[in-house]
């Protein structure tokens, strides 16, 4: 009787999950692909080359303005176009825009938007919807990224008749391609008709090389090439974007060919990817690269930000530039990544990391592993074991060099690290208290509180290394930006100036020396830059990107020139 | 009349057990560490603004209840502010109202997003179900009839190793096995599948099924195969099983009649209690085969910090397993016709 129950039930809900899958569907192709389908049709049918793609994740909100996860921008960079595109050696290729002209003060840029771009719905792409994107990304508070990252110096945006964009900014600024690149174009049509909030763009009409078809959130997202893209029409017929929760499970599915392709795998299992038939492994440095950093609580009495609710507990010893020095010589960066990353990345000198290309100061030299002269370093400042417990106090004796050194709980590979470092600097007398944050508690005890001597943690970057220097400002101290409570007001003033210095050369050579001052300095140790795999079958699909300088599934310069094998 | 009164009470309880846990849930999220406007967007250049417009978004910009402004850290507020404009009771009445709140990670209504995750988990937890309670039954009748034989000592040694496997562990295996054998590795339906005709949909998910509902069927089958085989074994061994026995009855009789039926009694309260859990899915199992579950929501939810759809997901596992405790008394009541009257 009872088990008799439990069958109508399960048949109800079999019933009820089919519906629900109907109807949980996006939309159809749309009509303005029909045309396409016509000429399809008239070729003898083959199979569409579809490629699957696995990732450990899935967007969380199509609707740009709200989009956080790198994983959205991926999709919103296939489906959409903007005004620049980002390549993978880290220049700007004008897409939207056939060519621009900047009035001499550098505030007024005049853009010739090509004619005969469409949506995918059929509609002209005109400079009207790029007018009308602008101002909805600058008029947008809510947006988190859009406004108060991408448009602050967006004075107005017209659109003249001749197809032309103006736009106009309060600044003068160096760095308008990284401003307008993820400043993604979407339709007047649509998006003037819509809650600009709680719209989740489900449906997704774009101009870019592929066309949203199908998304299951956190399931599954169905694109289907645009195959009369201006710029880039993609050889493949379709791209599937499968989630995995699970890792492992990643790996079996490109081993057995159930996917052409992974967009991150862990470590552990490079190597054995790496001799799979079929298979090739990609490593190096991502588009917008991770940096992990050893954070120096440096904050004292005069500099706490007590507004902000700024306790400043840090140990005395980490505001003295030769203890920080002394534990960088004392850290063996490369057995970090040895162990940590199992070989995959590369020694890190500041925040600006080696990805950021050219921005990145590589005439640095880096403190050398030497464990006995950061024992010399610490003795010639006074910093003794007078109680010849193995620990070395301050130089009044007062307290021992003891640091306590949080990390996320979310973190997998700072446990490790942290165990590594334990030990390295043991050899310099220096002893730490380890311990896992909640990473919400952290946060809290972190900036601007200030309420710890250390932390492992880490940033992601932007093209443009504006953001990450930002975060070295004093400026930066009370908005809880700054993690360390550095100040130096030259480095402040070249942060002001490289903002504003519209020459390239003169501005990267203010972005290195800004580099340099803040490596002297010891701001932080930072251990390595980590570095992205890949991997994707050549069995099925040829052409891949590979022996580019970054390593980025979201360009689509991997995604339109491959082709399916004969 | 007596048996509607002991029902009632039963109801009433169970009504009160769900208010309190409501009220529960909504402390238990207010005092954990941090702000959740702040921890999904940490980045340099976000403005003050930007980061004040989320708080009013989700609501979070309003005292927690009169005289608490928060509760981590604890900020004293006014008391005399309107309670209709604190967070608790905006919580109570959107709860009333069927509305969840909006996720933190997706900006959904979170109502929406497991309305879509409950029925994935309920079909996958069912068919485990069901096949687990078949199998352990039959496995654990046959073990208590043939109580120690080898077969008895077989099956309790499968199944205390099926139960004690981890069950991560065990998917784990099971996946790899599966992905050399051509079983799809995730999710609930190939993609496109939707545009096929519903025969092959649901075959499709089918196929889609075999992994997670083997491992769950696996670590659920040895618990109710150990429960069926004490249980009979024990009224095996009252004197009025002696008696079918003497009364020539064969095998089959004796179990079917007489045997089986007083000794579902531990069974059902296993499984009503597993069935409650259920909406709370195979958290494991679906992580390792990325099956879209009321699990999974919560999985991610845990490690994106996503409150409003953990708040929510509680409220509905809290729900379940008093449902499905409630369906137990009254399974009880059947089965037992002594639990009426005590």
């Amino acid at each position: 009787m009872k088990h008799k129950l439990l069958y109508l039930l399960v048949l109800a809900a079999l019933l009820l999950s089919a519906c629900g899958g109907a109807s949980s569907t996006g939309t159809e192709a749309s009509p303005a692909a029909s045309g396409g389908e016509a000429v399809e049709a008239v070729e003898p049918p083959t199979t569409p080359a579809v490629v699957h793609i696995g990732w450990a994740g899935s967007p969380d909100s199509l609707n740009p303005g709200m989009a956080i996860l790198v994983e959205a921008y991926t999709i919103l960079e296939l489906v959409y176009d903007s005004m620049y595109e980002l390549n993978l050696d880290g220049s700007f290729t004008m897409t939207l825009a056939e060519s621009v002209e900047v009035s001499d003060d550098g505030l007024v840029y005049t853009y010739k938007i090509r004619d005969g771009i469409k949506w995918h719905d059929g509609q002209p792409l005109t400079a009207e919807d790029i007018s009308f994107t602008y101002n909805l990304y600058k008029d947008t508070p809510e947006y988190p990224y859009m406004n108060g990252y991408y448009t602050p110096y967006f004075e107005s945006i017209e659109a003249t008749e001749n197809n032309e964009v103006i736009l106009t900014l309060t600044e003068a600024i160096p760095n308008i391609e990284s401003q307008l690149v993820f400043l993604y174009v979407l339709p007047k049509h649509i998006w003037e008709g819509v809650d600009k909030l709680e719209y989740e763009n489900i449906e997704m009409v774009g101009s870019g090389p592929f066309m949203m078809t199908e998304y299951v959130q956190s399931e599954f997202i169905r694109l289907t090439a645009n195959k009369e893209h201006f710029a880039t029409p993609p050889k493949v017929d379709e791209v599937i974007f499968q989630t995995f929760e699970n890792q492992d499970a990643l790996v079996q599915a490109i081993k057995t060919g159930q996917l052409d392709m992974i967009t991150e795998m862990p470590n552990t299992a490079v190597k054995s990817l790496k001799t799979a038939e079929n298979v090739e492994v990609v490593v190096g440095s991502p588009l917008a690269p991770g940096v992990s950093d050893i954070i120096f609580n440096q904050t004292a009495e005069e500099n706490c930000p007590k507004d902000e609710g700024g306790v400043c507990t840090g140990h005395p010893a980490l505001r003295d530039r030769d203890v920080r020095l002394a534990m960088a010589h004392a850290t063996d960066k490369q057995k970090l990544i040895d162990v940590v990353l199992l070989g995959l990345g590369s020694p890190g000198l500041t925040l600006i990391p080696d990805g950021l290309g050219v921005w990145y100061n590589d005439s640095i030299k880096d403190y050398e592993y030497d464990a006995a002269k950061a024992n010399k370093i610490l003795d010639d400042a006074g910093y003794l074991d007078t109680d010849s417990d193995g620990v070395r106090e301050l130089p009044d004796g007062s307290r021992p060099l003891n640091f306590r050194l949080f990390w996320p709980s979310d973190s997998i590979t700072a446990p490790r690290m942290a165990e590594l470092l334990s030990e390295m600097w043991a050899e310099i007398g220096v002893t730490l208290e380890m311990q896992a944050v909640d990473p919400d508690a952290l946060t809290a005890q972190c900036c601007p509180a200030f309420d710890f001597d250390m932390m492992l943690w880490g940033w992601g970057s932007d093209p443009d290394p504006s953001a990450l220097l930002y975060v070295y400002t004093t400026e930066a101290i009370p908005t809880g930006s700054s993690e360390t409570g550095y100040s130096n007001p030259a480095f402040d003033e070249l942060y002001a100036q490289q903002q504003t210095t519209l020459d390239f050369e003169a501005r990267k050579a203010i972005v290195w020396e800004m580099q340099k001052i803040v490596h002297d300095d010891v701001v932080y140790i930072i251990p390595y830059y980590e570095q992205a795999t890949q991997a994707f079958r050549t069995d099925r699909f040829s052409g891949w990107l590979t022996g580019q300088a970054k390593v980025e599934l979201s360009d689509v310069s991997s995604l339109v020139v491959i082709e399916p094998v004969k | 009349m007596n048996r509607t009164r002991t029902l009632l009470k039963k109801l009433a309880w169970s009504i009160f057990t769900i208010l309190f846990v409501i009220v529960l849930n909504f402390f238990l999220f207010r005092v954990l560490p941090g702000d959740p406007a702040r921890a999904g967007v940490r980045d340099p250049r976000l403005k003050k603004e930007a980061v004040e417009m989320l708080r009013v978004r989700f609501g979070l910009d309003k005292p927690v209840i009169n005289c608490f402004e928060s509760l981590n850290p604890i900020k004293l507020g006014s008391c005399t502010v309107n309670p209709l404009d604190t967070q608790f009771f905006i919580y109570v009445r959107n709860l009333l109202q069927g509305e969840l709140g909006i996720s933190y990670h997706t900006n959904r209504p979170v109502a929406d997003i497991l309305a879509e995750r409950l029925w994935n988990t309920v079909l996958l937890i069912g068919a485990g179900q069901i096949l687990s309670i078949m199998i352990g039954v039959v496995f654990g009748v046959f073990a208590a009839w043939k109580a120690r034989t080898a077969i008895d000592y077989s099956a309790v040694i499968t199944s205390l190793m099926a139960w004690s496997l981890p069950t991560f562990w065990l998917a784990i295996l099971l996946l790899f096995w599966g992905s050399n054998n051509g079983l799809p590795l995730a999710g609930k339906a190939t993609p496109g599948s939707s545009a096929l005709p519903l025969l092959q949909q649901w075959a499709d998910i089918g196929i889609h099924m075999i992994l997670p509902t083997l491992t769950y069927t696996i670590i659920y089958m040895g618990e109710y195969t150990l429960i069926m085989r004490s249980s009979l074994m024990d009224v095996l061994s009252e004197d009025y099983i002696l008696t079918a026995k003497a009364k020539g009855l064969s095998t089959f009789q004796i179990l079917k009649d007489h045997a089986l039926k007083n000794a579902m009694l531990p069974l059902v309260t296993v499984i009503a209690i597993n069935l409650g859990f259920t909406v709370a899915g195979a958290i494991q199992i679906e992580a390792v085969f990325s099956w879209p579950g009321l699990g999974l929501a919560i999985f991610e939810a845990v490690g994106r910090r996503d409150f409003p759809v953990l708040q929510g997901a509680f409220v509905l596992i809290a729900i379940a397993v008093i449902f499905a405790n409630f369906l137990a008394d009254l399974t009880y009541n059947y089965l037992d016709p002594r639990v009426q009257t005590e």
